[in-house]
């Protein structure tokens, strides 16, 4: 087992925005985290990733106990994770801040610049290596918070609405890199809102409402749930089956 | 990297400034120029490259401007012997101030570190040991060279341009390594850094350090200068916000920055100084507020900024 929460609240006063969810992720596979506007699946993916930590439950990543540590703690582990909302370091070229993440593993410069232009290769970036990290639209930064994880070297990534926002033909572009990450031995747990994403990418699925999972397994199955259905899927599912 | 040949005559001209300058009162605003700039470089670490703007940089400045002269007044040393124990002070100092405020974020860092400065001047003002209100004197004349008490502006402008170069280089090293990319990504966006394994806390610690330290240094050779502290002079909040101002103007998070911003200010505020006399200290908080609204409206990457976009256009001309 990659990684394991159990019974995961977290709650903000009165309000449980998770309510005891669990989840367990086991090595090389995709698994897509889905469910309506605020059914905290992005406040369990930052617990999950050390950004939050949860009211109650416990969370174990290799074995180890990360529920209280923090975000560093994970990095360090081998989880990296992405931003909805990509949160891009401005003053720096686009190889500097894959850098970054690269520094965690390779305290030399050179060792850094050298793991970056690989993954810069690898998410093709490269020919935009030496701009300025500000002048990237939308896709480029989406794509950048994906090569900054990677340059962590993670045994797990988990990617927030990474593809959010993205025209389909870019859509199609980073549904054909996570395919790729994949292919490198990287677990990836993905939350996402565009059903056709979850079909096409995930093996398993697993579909919050009000703070609870509702429903898992294969995404096909899941989607024809009645319980799923109801909860929120309702008239946009039928236009993505036909 | 094409800026070098810029940094060497940069160089030379340090180098040669006081034997360009027509006379004492130049050669005397080149020493304060290099004074402003160590100060404001050691502010730099902390508050440029890794953007946490301190507006309590004073204490350090005190720190280091106290012990000078502490040492001197009970125990007779040469002011300068008591520089190691400002850094100590100020490095107790940062990490006492800095583990409470760095879980702050912006404006709320900022205004607790003005807090922290204000509390440590007061204590100051009533404090027996270090001269309460009236402050303490150096030396009144030389006992041995050891306490570097000149009458010329020369030995001290030479002294503060080797420690300014020692600074620089220390921080371009810094720069370059792991610590200058995290601080970077400190300065972008805190959440991202940690995601990617960078201990925050920890960096901004290492960063207050380094900076408190160097800050500290720039109050003893101060006081070794100047001869005299008060509350007012080394404490008080003018010292904090001209570091700010200094390394703002120049451009915060760049090398020379410091250097060129205190090349701009302090010549400016000497000659108004002397040119309105006792009545001059108004105007400075007048230049000082004018600075902050033109840096705030036009350029807050300031000159170095200025800079990059004038020669990025010439470079576009050329290619046209």
């Amino acid at each position: 087992m990659l990684l394991e929460a159990r019974g995961i609240v977290k709650a903000f006063g009165a309000f449980r925005a998770v309510d005891g969810a669990d989840l367990e992720v086991t090595e090389g596979e995709i698994i897509g985290l889905i469910g309506p506007n605020g059914a905290g699946k992005s406040t369990f993916f930052n617990c999950l990733a050390g950004d939050a930590q949860p009211t109650a439950g416990e969370i174990r990543f290799l074995g180890q106990d990360v529920t209280k540590a923090p975000a560093e703690d994970h990095a360090r582990l081998g989880m990296a994770r992405t931003f909805q909302v990509p949160v891009t370091f401005e003053d720096m070229s686009v190889a500097e801040n894959v850098m970054v993440g690269a520094f965690l593993r390779h305290g030399h410069r050179r060792d850094a610049r050298r793991v970056a232009e690989e993954v810069l290769d690898f998410t093709g970036l490269a020919a935009l290596a030496d701009s300025p990290a500000r002048s990237l639209g939308t896709p480029g930064r989406k794509r950048l918070e994906i090569a900054r994880a990677l340059a962590t070297g993670p045994k797990l990534l988990l990617l927030d609405e990474a593809l959010a926002g993205l025209t389909p033909a870019e859509v199609r572009l980073a549904i054909e890199l996570v395919r790729r990450i994949k292919a490198r031995g990287i677990t990836i747990v993905i939350v996402e809102h565009i059903m056709e994403v979850i079909l096409s990418l995930a093996e398993r699925a697993v579909v919050f409402h009000q703070g609870k999972v509702i429903a898992h397994g294969a995404p096909r199955d899941v989607v024809d749930d009645p319980a799923v259905v109801a909860a929120y899927l309702g008239h946009h599912m039928k236009r993505v089956r036909q | 990297m094409k800026q070098w040949p810029l940094a060497a005559i940069g160089l030379v001209l340090l180098l040669a400034w006081p034997l360009l300058a027509p006379d004492v009162f130049y050669q005397r605003i080149g020493a304060l120029v290099l004074l402003a700039a160590i100060s404001a470089s050691a502010w730099n670490l902390l508050g440029g490259y890794a953007g946490q703007v301190s507006i309590g940089h004073a204490v350090y400045f005190g720190a280091g401007a106290y012990s000078a002269l502490v040492m001197y007044t009970h125990f007779g040393w040469p002011p300068i012997a008591g520089a190691p124990i400002g850094v100590a002070v100020s490095c107790a100092l940062a990490v006492l101030v800095g583990l409470p405020t760095f879980r702050l974020r912006g404006h709320y860092f900022s205004m607790a570190t003005i807090a922290a400065a204000e509390l440590i001047r007061i204590l100051c003002t009533n404090w027996k040991l270090v001269g309460a209100a009236v402050g303490l004197m150096g030396p009144p004349r030389p006992r041995t060279v050891a306490d570097l008490s000149f009458i010329s502006p020369l030995p001290y402008y030479y002294l503060f341009l080797a420690v300014l170069l020692i600074l620089l280089a220390a921080t371009w090293q810094m720069q370059r390594s792991r610590m200058g990319y995290y601080l970077a990504a400190i300065r972008g966006g805190e959440r991202a850094a940690h995601s990617l394994g960078v201990p925050v806390l920890r960096y901004k610690l290492y960063a207050s350090l380094l900076s408190a330290g160097f800050t500290s240094v720039t109050g003893s050779l101060y006081a070794v200068m100047v001869g005299f502290v008060d509350p007012d002079s080394v404490l008080g909040i003018l010292v904090s916000v001209k570091m700010v101002i200094v390394a703002a103007l120049g451009g915060a998070g760049t090398l020379f920055g410091p250097l060129v911003g205190a090349a701009i200010l302090i010549p400016l505020e000497e000659t108004t100084n002397a040119a309105f006399g006792g009545s001059g200290t108004g105007i400075t908080f007048i230049i000082y507020g004018a600075i902050i609204v033109l840096i705030a409206r036009f350029e807050p990457g300031g000159m170095a900024e200025l800079w990059r976009r004038i020669s990025g256009w010439k470079a576009r001309r050329r290619a046209a």
